[in-house]
């Protein structure tokens, strides 16, 4: 589910940017408030456990192929909610950033669509008030596929809106989200039956590792918490698709407007001064309309190529400076 | 690239990790904004990647390299374009080139550019560098702390994990994926194994003064005015590349 940048719009990827640190920061001050000091390093281990958790493949029943955790109602469960959106928030920064997994600027959306929609959503809502320990083991196993499920499907449908609004792909928008929820269905419950063989492990070998503790504690709230801060994020959002989206005029074409009455230029509002511009421009470019022109392309191709020739040059002569001295 | 060098970067770097942090934001929001349709601007962005690779010390092939094993799912998303989008965009010596081919074009790039760009942040100046200038611009220590904490015992959790595939082998199971059941086990094992070094992590840390923050993090690197002229020269040629007529001056006719 990890968006890269190509598939982002700029306005997009800031918003969901600009919501996801937020979010990161009310779960900062939350859990340096709330939590003790050894949280902080059962926090960082369960970051890289997840890693470890993440490299042992398991066979799905029933297909024959085999998948692996992604952890975000697992850590959601051992941590609580906040503490849990932290710690998968770092694994996602880190895969990004050493494995290239998921681009900088879709970072924000990466962190709503993965760690926010299971850790904050599906866990305080679905799976806190549903299961009670100690559970029977079919209870555990149902609960942990049903907020399985409906995170990572929140999660797809996140990731529809997004591609949708930024207006990069093709894909039409019916088909995209049910080809998207319609593979996350059966992620989630994969994820689902993993979540429950842990949870049953723990309950059965430290059952007191499941009850609310210490770290814990940043829970109490997280429900309200939860639905505040995704009513703001929802109103962030709004806000950016609707600036995407205005049909009103921007600041140049209202001032145009208000100076010449209309926002559209005709000859007769175009100096002379302005006339001889353009005739420069034109003079200047060997394709007018180069954007999206071959020749446009091409030139830049070709330029591309001359600078990467130049600069393995100059590498070259300073590795051999470098071999002399 | 090196454990060593994934830590603390190449050292190449000619301006600070804060500031490279900053262009590389301003590369990608800029790169990102252009329209998918003008491929000949966006084009004008590789120019970052292959004269900033070899100014910290990377050779532009291997960069180019590595930014391709993201492809395969931009490639499955992007190619809907030609299908969808058929209208005519140029023509090319009488073959008609359709829009969704330049957008798909286009997605292409922008996935390699943005992944490049990442690529040259994190290899010059290195993980260490990057939580450092987290941390210098004010995100909490909280998250900076976990950052490191991640990253430095990801490695130990792996090898623990490695250790018990190797211990579970020797008992006669054979390599590959295990059954729902015996994976629930080997993962809360792992768990258990995990809550247990946390603990003593945790006494480590208070016995070498812990307050909250890892003292790496508070190591200052003094912002100097050579990044300041950086930031501001590339950030300038960033928007000349955006906004300015480059592509129509250099294309061919």
């Amino acid at each position: 589910m990890h968006m890269s940048d190509a598939l982002l719009s700029a306005p997009v990827a800031v918003a969901a940017d600009i919501v996801a640190a937020g979010l990161l920061v009310a779960a900062s001050l939350r859990i340096k408030k709330n939590a003790s000091d050894s949280a902080v390093a059962l926090m960082g281990v369960m970051g890289a456990f997840i890693f470890a958790a993440q490299m042992v493949n398991f066979s799905v029943p029933g297909t024959g192929s085999s998948g692996h955790i992604v952890g975000g109602v697992l850590l959601g469960a051992l941590l609580g909610p906040w503490a849990g959106f932290l710690t998968l928030t770092s694994v996602l920064i880190i895969q990004c950033l050493i494995f290239a997994d998921g681009g900088l600027m879709a970072l924000g959306c990466n962190v709503l669509n993965m760690a926010a929609m299971t850790t904050l959503v599906a866990y305080p809502l679905v799976m806190r008030p549903l299961l009670h320990y100690p559970a029977v083991s079919w209870k555990v196993m149902a609960v942990s596929v049903l907020t399985c499920v409906v995170g990572l499907e929140l999660g797809a449908c996140m990731v529809t809106v997004e591609t949708i609004a930024s207006h990069i792909t093709a894909l039409p928008p019916a088909r995209f989200f049910l080809l998207m929820t319609g593979i996350h269905l059966a992620i989630g419950v994969v994820e689902g039956l993993a979540t429950g063989a842990v949870l049953l492990f723990v309950q059965r070998s430290r059952p007191e590792l499941l009850q609310p503790s210490a770290i814990h504690r940043d829970t109490r709230h997280s429900v309200r918490g939860a639905v505040i801060t995704f009513a703001v994020a929802a109103v962030v959002i709004a806000g950016g698709l609707a600036f995407l989206a205005s049909e009103d005029p921007d600041g140049l074409e209202w001032s145009i407007e208000r100076i010449a009455g209309t926002s559209e230029l005709t000859a007769e509002h175009v100096g002379v001064l302005s006339q001889a511009a353009e005739t420069t421009q034109q003079s200047t470019a060997l394709m007018p309309d180069y954007e999206g022109s071959f020749a446009g392309i091409a030139g830049t191709v070709m330029v591309l190529i001359l600078v990467w020739a130049l600069s393995s040059l100059l590498i070259r002569s300073r590795r051999r400076q470098r071999e002399g001295a | 690239m090196s454990l060593r060098a994934m830590h603390s970067g190449t050292g190449h770097s000619p301006i600070s990790a804060l500031a490279l942090l900053i262009v590389t934001l301003l590369y990608l929001g800029l790169m990102l904004s252009v329209a998918p349709e003008a491929l000949a601007r966006l084009l004008w962005f590789a120019l970052y990647p292959i004269v900033m690779a070899p100014v910290a010390g990377e050779d532009y092939g291997h960069i180019f390299c590595r930014s391709l094993v993201v492809l395969p799912f931009v490639l499955l998303i992007g190619i809907f374009n030609p299908i969808y989008q058929t209208e005519p965009a140029f023509t090319v010596s009488g073959v008609i080139v359709s829009r969704g081919w330049v957008t798909f074009v286009s997605i292409v790039v922008r996935t390699l550019l943005s992944v490049q760009a990442l690529l040259i942040l994190v290899d010059s100046v290195g993980f260490v560098g990057l939580c450092q200038s987290l941390h210098r611009i004010g995100v909490p220590s909280v998250l900076t702390t976990q950052l490191m904490m991640v990253y430095r015992y990801m490695t130990v959790l792996l090898q623990e994990s490695l250790d018990m595939t190797r211990a579970r082998q020797a008992r006669g199971y054979r390599g590959g994926s295990m059954s729902l059941s015996m994976w629930g086990s080997y993962c809360g094992q792992l768990f258990l194994r995990t809550v247990a070094r946390s603990e003593r992590v945790h006494r480590a840390m208070l016995a070498r003064g812990f307050d909250g923050v890892i003292p790496v993090l508070k190591e200052n690197k003094t912002w100097s005015g050579r990044d300041t002229a950086a930031v501001i020269v590339i950030a300038s040629i960033f928007i000349l590349f955006r906004w300015g007529p480059l592509p129509a001056l250099f294309a061919l006719g």
